[in-house]
């Protein structure tokens, strides 16, 4: 432990020279920047940048290179809050509680809570990462597909928190999902399903796409019928907690810190993955669940907590064996290698002073990232001012320029478009969308990590002989089973109350 | 006050004589008048467009133009492809040509066949590797295949995903060895090694370069590797024929144009292939990333990709996939 504090201040002397914090600004300024862009994510401009990176220290280019990667976490809540349109997969559940946030003239709140909390999140998760790297990332590696499955499975059981007020809705929201995640080549066999020769959709529909149409675009649509009335519902730009919210807000941070730091290092996860098992735990947790998709700070504090603490987490397994865990991470293994380094166990003692300098530069990175969010949230914030008929031509060109980025191409524009309208006539049945993402982003995990376990272990006996897969199957059946009591008890006092059923 | 004039009378002389010169040079000049794209049919990171664009700063110097690359990925690489077949056969469109392209028509990705470009050449080969635990009982590819043998359909490998070339690589290994594996899918080649080193699954066959990190931590060793010679960059690794059994298999990443394309066209476009897949820049790049640089030329390639087609077309028919 002393050992790696004092590593850690060599690191913190070789990141803080002039030309390593510039490298440092300009990674988190662009990762920033493609953040709030929606189409263009961190790991496609990690890829891009990389060539750029040829003539640097190699210390100065993954620093510069690991800035793009948080700093596209900052980012991306932005829009989300905003216009209700995710700049990147891991700010798509910002959008449930961002947006209504924002509506109520609170996007001050939602943006300076989010900086906040992916502050500390990063920041708890990079001393994680300094201090006990190696332990944790062995035992992530026990982590094989039985596993993987139980936790996805456990992840899935939160959903029922998400179904809203009426259970059909709900679980019509879970199978829209479920048939969105089969489109697309089968993991095992390869066999083709539901692509109807077209050739785009062989690998899958495109979740920011997806989430682009059903928040982004359905909102425009709703907001059509309304244009010229003024109902402004209000003019205060409020950017302070009131009374009340503080709690519950510093306990979802401390939480999503956690839990992000902890999906991190499992191999196979995606940031979508935390964000999204941080808000379902946050409304589980709250003592008012029914603020939850009309603007519950906490909402946007756990979640954006979580998809940054992620990042130090999913560093771990990189720098000490030597496993991109995520695809901006296998890019930046690529990084590494391109500068004549490999990742792995002997990173440590080969070349210290990267893996140090790059661990202290992502402190300061958090603090510049601090720094640029707080004073902007306020002037991001006007944004929510500006009437509806001069921004909503401004989001639609954004959303269009995103969806055409995703790869390069009009279809995804296509693809938008038609969410577009799933998503509007959605709204108006009262079908809630939060279900839809969840079941999106877990369930192709869940058909690949179940069928891979039951073809090693020839048949489910993986399922119960790893101590690890039982125990997330036992709580996620308590958790279906509890929560599945509890709605029942509250639909007897609903029933009486509620006239109009 | 004339000072000022002059100069400005000066200025537009060296402008319009530029500008003269450009329009005469743009009229007189063959291939390439303007910029050059090349298009990846997969994501942006990954091995091929990493590969393309090393290389295009390499045929950027080489003839003169902006080369630029652009990622249109979807359908196993059918997307970007069928963008590229659509394209004006003038060589100006370029597309990343993996070695994919033969199993399209029979794993029914996409309508693409080989016929439907005109090759530039090959630049990379992508070595298979067979990879064990470094705890392994197995020293040779021989003790692994008997041990397979005592403990049939038992032994668990993984690929990168259905269809995959490191899929038909370990079903080719277990048909010459007479020995049936238990094939595991992942989502790329990254998934399979980490389940590897935690010990869920007992092989890979994948890309050696995919493994390296393993083997330097001393968690995996690699049995074999599936090309004809010994690789340079690890001169220990015998090849699987040496180990006793026939098995050449690997991945490629070539470089086509529509068909139609001029034949001069064709012939400077290889040639500056030539001259960039030499530079130390590139050869440095492929041989970290654990591939080899091979360079061959429009007509070699083209013999090549035939056999290629035939030897995958028969692999595949004989294969069950989902099995």
């Amino acid at each position: 432990m002393l050992e790696s504090v004092m590593s850690l201040m060599e690191g913190f002397s070789v990141a803080i020279s002039p030309m390593n914090i510039l490298y440092c600004f300009i990674g988190c300024f662009v990762g920033m920047l493609v953040g709030v862009l929606p189409g263009i994510g961190p790991t496609e401009a990690t890829a891009l940048l990389i060539p750029l990176t040829f003539g640097m220290e190699p210390v100065s280019a993954i620093i510069m290179l690991a800035g793009i990667y948080y700093g596209g976490m900052y980012g991306g809540t932005i829009t989300s809050v905003l216009i209700n349109t995710p700049g990147e997969a891991a700010s798509v559940i910002t959008c449930l509680d961002g947006y209504p946030l924002a509506k109520q003239g609170r996007a001050g709140v939602a943006l300076k809570v989010a900086a906040v909390g992916s502050f500390v999140g990063g920041l708890i998760s990079i001393i994680g990462l300094a201090l006990i790297a190696p332990p944790l990332a062995e035992f992530a590696l026990r982590f094989g597909p039985t596993e993987m499955f139980a936790l996805l499975v456990f992840g899935m059981s939160m959903v029922v928190g998400l179904m809203g007020k009426s259970l059909v809705r709900g679980l019509v929201a879970v199978f829209i999902g479920l048939l969105l995640a089969l489109v697309g080549m089968d993991p095992v066999s390869g066999r083709i399903r539901y692509a109807f020769g077209v050739n785009q959709l062989v690998s899958g529909l495109d979740l920011v796409t997806i989430c682009m149409g059903l928040f982004g675009l359905s909102e425009i649509l709703v907001g059509m019928e309304n244009l010229y009335i003024h109902n402004k519902t209000s003019s205060v730009n409020s950017s302070r907690l009131e009374k009340g919210e503080m709690r519950p807000t510093v306990m979802s941070i401390i939480r999503g810190s956690f839990l992000g730091f902890f999906m991190g290092l499992i191999p196979g996860t995606s940031s979508a993955i935390p964000a999204l098992i941080s808000y379902s735990m946050e409304k589980r947790l709250s003592k008012h669940p029914e603020k939850f998709g009309k603007g519950a700070v906490e909402g946007v504090a756990g979640p954006e907590t979580a998809n940054n603490s992620y990042v130090g987490g999913a560093m771990i397994p990189l720098f000490t064996l030597g496993i991109p865990c995520s695809p901006t991470i296998a890019i930046l293994m690529g990084a590494f290698m391109m500068h004549g380094l490999t990742p792995g166990p002997t990173l440590f003692i080969e070349s210290p002073i990267v893996v140090w300098g790059t661990i202290a530069s992502m402190f300061i990175g958090n603090v510049i990232l601090l720094i640029m969010n707080w004073p902007l949230a306020g002037a991001w914030a006007k944004v929510a001012n500006i009437p509806n008929k001069l921004l909503y031509p401004v989001v639609l060109i954004i959303a269009m320029l995103g969806a055409y980025t995703v790869s390069n191409s009009l279809f995804e524009i296509g693809v938008m478009l038609v969410f577009g309208i799933i998503g509007y006539v959605l709204k108006k049945l009262e079908i809630p969308m939060a279900p839809i993402v969840l079941v999106y982003v877990l369930s192709e995990m869940i058909e690949r990590s179940l069928l891979q376990s039951l073809k090693i272990n020839k048949g489910f006996s993986g399922l119960y002989s790893s101590p690890i897969a039982l125990g997330f199957l036992i709580a996620a059946v308590l958790i279906l089973v509890l929560s599945l009591y509890a709605e029942f008890r509250n639909k007897k006092t609903d029933f009486l109350n509620d006239s109009d059923g | 006050m004339e000072k000022v004039r002059k100069s400005y009378v000066l200025f537009m002389a060296v402008v319009i004589t530029a500008l003269v010169f450009a329009g005469f040079s743009s009229v007189s000049a063959e291939f390439p008048e303007h910029e050059i794209t090349i298009v990846v049919p997969f994501n942006a990171g990954g091995a091929s467009d990493m590969t393309s664009r090393i290389i295009a700063t390499g045929l950027q110097e080489e003839l003169g133009q902006t080369v630029l690359v652009v990622n249109k990925p979807g359908g196993s690489g059918g997307v970007g492809m069928s963008e590229v077949r659509a394209s004006k056969p003038d060589g100006y469109t370029i597309s990343y040509i993996p070695v994919e392209i033969v199993m399209h028509e029979t794993l029914e990705l996409s309508d693409i066949v080989i016929e439907d470009f005109d090759y530039i050449g090959q630049m990379t080969l992508v070595p298979a590797a067979l990879t064990v635990p470094a705890d392994a009982p197995y020293e040779t590819v021989q003790d692994f295949i008997d041990y397979a043998k005592e403990h049939p359909g038992e032994v668990t490998i993984g690929n990168s995903g259905a269809g995959s070339i490191w899929h038909i690589a370990a079903t080719l290994l277990g048909e010459q060895a007479g020995v049936e594996f238990n094939n595991i899918m992942f989502d790329g080649a990254a998934p399979a090694v980490t389940a590897l080193m935690g010990g869920h699954i007992d092989a890979v066959t994948v890309n050696s370069g995919e493994v390296l990190s393993g083997v330097q931590a001393g968690k995996l060793k690699i049995l074999a590797i599936m090309t004809e010679e010994r690789d340079p960059a690890m001169p220990d690794v015998p090849t699987m024929v040496e180990s006793g059994f026939d098995v050449i298999i690997g991945g490629w990443g070539a470089l086509g144009v529509p068909k139609g394309t001029p034949a001069e066209v064709l012939e400077k476009l290889s040639a500056a292939l030539e001259k960039a897949t030499a530079t130390k820049e590139f050869s440095d790049f492929i041989t970290q990333r654990g591939m080899i640089v091979h360079y061959s030329n429009t007509a070699d390639f083209a013999v090549f990709i035939e056999e290629q087609s035939e030897f995958f077309t028969n692999l595949l028919s004989n294969m069950e996939l989902g099995g």
